[in-house]
């Protein structure tokens, strides 16, 4: 704030105390002219109303000059006195930063012990789920589902049946979430409708789910010149690729033959965003100790 | 002071009026005016850019839709909001914001950094059918942003007029704007918008080493 304001702000906070402190000092000595009924005359109702007159009770004074005390108490601690800082020198971005400082330490010793261990360690730890359940909710969720069973919509995998487009041990997760993933499936349609229809019936058959044989062996020699590149010779998939395993009966955006289609036709371009920086890394670390568990929850009950 | 001129205002009503006008504006005059004054003086920061022709339409069309009625804008200064949104929002952030989303209404999340958080696939089936992706979601659907054309002349209009407000655009900017938003929908341009969103304008901690920055709310003067 320049001077200038600075001193307008003071200008208008010394006028409003000095008339203030004025009527303190004034209003209980004020010399107010009574009639002898002992009203001040002022009449309403052709006289039925008429005004008392009452000296201020001593309570509402005292009470009243309390709070101008503690206005005045104000602007010596806090800032808002023209440019003055306070004597407490305190601002919102400070107290943010020792709030912050105090949450840090809190979680310290807890942190420091589950980034010494390994995720899948992490999975097993009460404390560190909790942590991680409130990290998911809030960041995962929206994708995953808060169970974590995933969204055909988007071909958010279900976190929860221990398939995995890029692996699913500790390092794999957090390497996930901490750079994101993009699908790369391209889109087929200059093929023409009829080889796709072939195609997606040939999928069908990997996965022994009802299909057109005649069809899906019109479309095999395409697949095991075409599809294999990332899917592999026997469509089980690339998990460095990220390409699924079309042998099971795990799909990503739906396997009726109206999906698979669509997938082969359009391509399927699903993006799991970076969370680094936007998450710290032992954050990222209690995350990935979360979705791990939520694919071995079996095992851990076992244990 | 005599008993007499208390009289005199209490029994003249506009005597009474003008003084109480008088009083009553002290604490605007304290606290509003000098901002008022001093909101022109926020110089915008390296990484604070003026909005791009689609984000613009973007901003548009949440102004339009009345996104600001249930999500605010401001992250504020307290622990348990820059942990869940990130850094806190400063002023200089808004600069090229007319008039600033910092609004003052949560039903649904802050989004001044939601920029990055979500796929754009994501954030076209949430604004297409919210349920779709968020079971739980009281959010309204939109399906009629994907159908609506973002109209290039008018955008470019647009961009002539924030300049003459002071937003740095060039004549190639205003020119290019046209054919940066043709054959765009409402949605893209939103989705474009919101993917925007604080991902350029955090504070940074070496840019700040100086100066450091201040919230919305104490910032100038």
């Amino acid at each position: 704030m320049s001077s200038g304001w600075s001193w307008w702000v003071i200008g208008l906070i010394i006028f409003n105390l000095g008339l203030t402190f004025f009527l303190f000092l004034w209003a209980p000595r004020a010399k107010v002219p009574v009639l002898p009924d002992g009203t001040t005359g002022h009449v309403w109702a052709h006289g039925v109303l008429r005004e008392g007159m009452h000296r201020l009770p001593r309570w509402w004074i005292v009470i009243s000059f309390a709070m101008y005390l503690l206005a005045v108490g104000y602007f010596v601690l806090y800032p808002g006195f023209g440019d003055r800082k306070g004597t407490l020198d305190w601002s919102s971005a400070k107290e943010l930063a020792t709030d912050t400082a105090a949450n840090a330490t809190k979680l310290d010793a807890l942190l420091k012990r589950l980034g010494a261990m390994s995720v899948e360690a992490v999975a097993a730890d009460p404390e560190a789920r909790k942590l991680g359940a409130r990290l998911f909710s809030d960041n995962c969720a929206a994708c995953h589902g808060a169970a974590g069973h995933g969204n055909p919509l988007l071909g958010a995998p279900d976190l929860t049946d221990n398939d995995w487009l890029y692996g699913g041990t500790g390092q794999d997760i957090t390497t996930s979430i901490q750079g994101g993933r993009a699908g790369v499936m391209p889109p087929w349609n200059a093929l023409g409708e009829p080889v796709v229809k072939n195609l997606a019936q040939y999928v069908l058959s990997l996965s022994g789910q009802p299909h057109d044989a005649a069809a899906a062996a019109a479309g095999e020699p395409l697949f095991k010149t075409t599809c294999i590149a990332c899917h592999g010779a026997e469509g089980k998939g690339n998990p460095l690729l990220g390409a699924p395993d079309l042998t099971d009966k795990i799909w990503l955006y739906g396997g009726t033959p109206a999906a698979i289609e669509t997938t082969i036709r359009d391509g399927r371009h699903g993006q799991m965003p970076a969370w680094s920086p936007r998450l710290s890394d032992p954050d990222i670390h209690v995350l990935a100790g979360y979705v791990y568990h939520l694919s071995h929850r079996g095992n851990a009950a076992a244990q | 002071m005599a008993y007499r001129h208390f009289e005199f205002i209490e029994k003249h009503a506009w005597t009474l009026g003008i003084l109480t006008a008088v009083m009553v504006s002290l604490g605007g005059l304290a606290e509003i005016t000098p901002l008022f004054v001093q909101a022109h003086s926020v110089k915008p920061p390296a990484n604070v850019k003026p909005y791009d022709p689609l984000r613009l339409a973007g901003r548009d069309v949440y102004v339009r839709e009345g996104c600001y009625l249930c999500h605010s804008q401001m992250i504020r200064a307290l622990r348990f909001e820059t942990q869940r949104y990130g850094h806190f929002s400063t002023a200089e952030e808004s600069l090229y914001d007319r008039p600033f989303q910092w609004g003052s209404k949560r039903t649904g999340p802050d989004l001044a950094r939601v920029g990055g958080k979500y796929s754009d696939e994501w954030q076209r089936a949430h604004l297409l059918d919210p349920r779709a992706v968020v079971p739980q979601s009281n959010m309204p659907a939109y399906p009629w942003l994907a159908t609506a054309s973002v109209d290039g002349t008018d955008i470019a209009a647009r961009m002539r007029t924030l300049r003459t407000l002071g937003d740095p655009y060039s004549d190639a900017d205003i020119g290019g704007a046209a054919k940066a938003v043709q054959g765009k929908t409402d949605l893209d341009a939103l989705v474009a918008y919101l993917q925007g969103l604080g991902i350029a304008n955090e504070p940074q901690p070496a840019q700040t080493a100086g100066t450091s920055p201040v919230p919305i709310e104490e910032s100038s003067p």
